[in-house]
């Protein structure tokens, strides 16, 4: 599903954000990606969705070569990958229906489709009561499961979130871990970056740490032991 | 498909509306430009125009050595013909040319009656250039031929007055040109305001997967609409000024020497031309300003 090949990424300013990173992620796998602040792990993340090119190696996604996308290809090869942020992104002005119908939307999607569609992710993200609602009417935890039920929208095969539960309380971004879960048990392909220790320990699954760079741990067993 | 149109025109009128200030003034200086660039077309027009009178007007007689014998004529202006930029070319014997003589005087031209028996002119080619050559330089290879005397091309003023015709008219168009970019470069900031305005919605259309060209539509129909309001005054100028214009000089220059070139269709083609330049500055403009923002967040 993700395969990584000896990527490096230089900033234009110089930094080095990743250095000799191989990896593989499988099909229905759920991953972790762990580090201090500045490790690289939204760099990898930006790999993988194409917003960056690797300064040298592979980005392998799905088997698409994404470092080699042609600008123009890049809106295509997204629509197979779903990604979540920290912030929540969402359209004030628009609720809860329309904000996960706007990614069908903007891809051209039948109406009735779309319809159809974001019913069934409402049920996912359980959020059949709010359909009606504004964004500024929601809590934190409510609007992050609005943009992964946008992210989902269109059945990616692939899933990341960099840092979900960032700014959620610990319910919260259990709930959010939970229905991240039940996704990943749909067969969609889970990356999730955090530095929410409680969770990874709580939730066991295979877990990356970076560190300047650099894989320094992955750990099929998962759970966080410091000083690795 | 008309739903999705749809969407896009309602979105390009929320972007005007939402910085109505900015579109205001993008709308005003865009009409100040057009109607500099209406202004330029319906000079160059008539510039071209006046410039292709003189043109047509203008006759080279070239004489004919008294040597060359009355058979050979015909292969001489054989040679004449083929010179580059020789329109076309005619003869005119030594009576004809008396006759041409004669006319230049009026009345008193009769007095030159006396020479019909013993002619002392020159057999002539009256010759025709062909538009946008150098009457002097197409004259001096005339005379570069076999058998000819001298080449007289009704004085150089004629010319001269053309060369700074053409030069106007060259003038004209950079300036159209400059005009042109400089209105576009304006286009392109405007929509460079909405599209901040819609970062976050824009972010999120690139991060689900909508094409660049899906994002891209309603900010070019904002800039193509955005450069046909600015047209309408110079269009409306145009038509009206230029037929009060025209009406005032009762279409002609210089005692009617030369003619303006009529209002229909002549002003009718200049508003087309400005509403053609104002989609293609409202396309390129906001074309170029998405492109960037696209290229610049991949
Ligand atoms: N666009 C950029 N231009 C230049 N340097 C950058 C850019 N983005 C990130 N960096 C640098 O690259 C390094 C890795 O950044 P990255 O955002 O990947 O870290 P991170 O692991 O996500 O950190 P955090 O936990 O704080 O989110 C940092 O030193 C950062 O300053
Ligand atoms: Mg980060």
């Amino acid at each position: 599903m993700v395969h990584l090949q000896n990527v490096y990424k230089v900033y234009k300013n110089g930094v080095n954000a990743l250095n000799d990173v191989t990896l593989d992620i499988a099909e229905g796998e759920f991953v972790y990606v762990i580090g201090d602040t500045g490790s690289g792990k939204s760099t990898f993340i930006k790999l993988l969705d194409g917003e960056e090119i690797p300064t040298k190696g592979i980005v392998e996604v799905n088997g698409i070569n994404v470092g080699k996308l042609r600008f123009s290809r890049v809106p295509l090869y997204r629509r197979n990958i779903g990604v979540v942020f920290q912030d929540y992104r969402l359209l004030e002005r628009k609720t809860v229906y329309e904000n996960i119908a706007f990614a069908l939307e903007v891809i051209n999607k039948p109406k009735a489709e779309i319809r159809q569609r974001v019913r069934e992710v409402l049920e996912i993200i359980d959020l059949t009561e709010k359909t009606k609602s504004f964004p500024t009417e929601l809590s934190g935890g409510q609007q992050q499961r609005v943009t992964i039920g946008r992210a989902i929208a269109n059945n990616p095969k692939l899933l990341i979130c960099d840092e979900p539960t960032g700014n959620l309380d610990p319910e919260r971004s259990n709930e959010i871990v939970e229905l991240l879960e039940r996704i990943n048990e749909r067969g969609t392909t889970i990356i999730m970056v955090t530095h929410d220790m409680n969770l990874v320990n709580k939730y066991r699954k295979r877990t990356i740490k970076l560190d300047y760079g650099h894989i320094v741990s992955d750990s099929k067993e998962g759970g966080y032991i410091a000083n690795v | 498909m008309f739903r999705l149109i749809g969407r896009h025109f309602k979105e390009a009128f929320q972007g005007i509306f939402r910085h109505f200030g900015m579109a205001v003034s993008c709308v005003m200086a865009m009409t100040f430009m057009l109607l500099l660039v209406s202004f330029l077309t319906l000079l160059i027009g008539n510039v071209t125009q006046i410039t292709r009178t003189l043109e047509d007007d203008i006759k080279v007689f070239v004489k004919i050595d008294s040597y060359v014998e009355e058979d050979k004529i015909d292969t001489l202006k054989g040679r004449v013909e083929q010179v580059s930029g020789v329109k076309s070319v005619e003869y005119s014997d030594k009576d004809q040319e008396l006759d041409r003589f004669i006319e230049g005087f009026g009345e008193d031209g009769k007095l030159f009656e006396i020479f019909r028996e013993d002619n002392p002119l020159s057999r002539a080619f009256i010759v025709e250039i062909e538009n946008g050559y150098s009457i002097s330089e197409v004259s001096r290879s005339i005379a570069r031929v076999d058998g000819l005397k001298g080449v007289d091309f009704g004085g150089t003023t004629t010319e001269e007055f053309i060369e700074v015709l053409n030069s106007i008219r060259k003038g004209g168009y950079v300036v159209v040109l400059a005009l042109t970019l400089l209105a576009i470069f304006l286009i392109s900031n405007t929509i460079k305001i909405t599209i901040y305005n819609r970062n976050r919605e824009i972010g999120i259309m690139r991060q689900v997967g909508a094409s660049n060209s899906y994002i891209r539509q309603p900010f070019v129909i904002e800039g193509i609409f955005l450069g046909l309001i600015g047209a309408i005054i110079p269009v409306l100028t145009s038509i009206f000024g230029y037929k009060a214009l025209y009406d005032t000089w009762d279409g002609q220059l210089i005692s009617g020497m030369l003619s303006l070139q009529p209002v229909n269709p002549f002003a009718y083609q200049v508003s087309a031309f400005l509403l053609l330049i104002a989609v293609v500055i409202g396309f390129v403009g906001s074309f170029i300003s998405v492109n960037k923002y696209l290229r610049w967040s991949r």
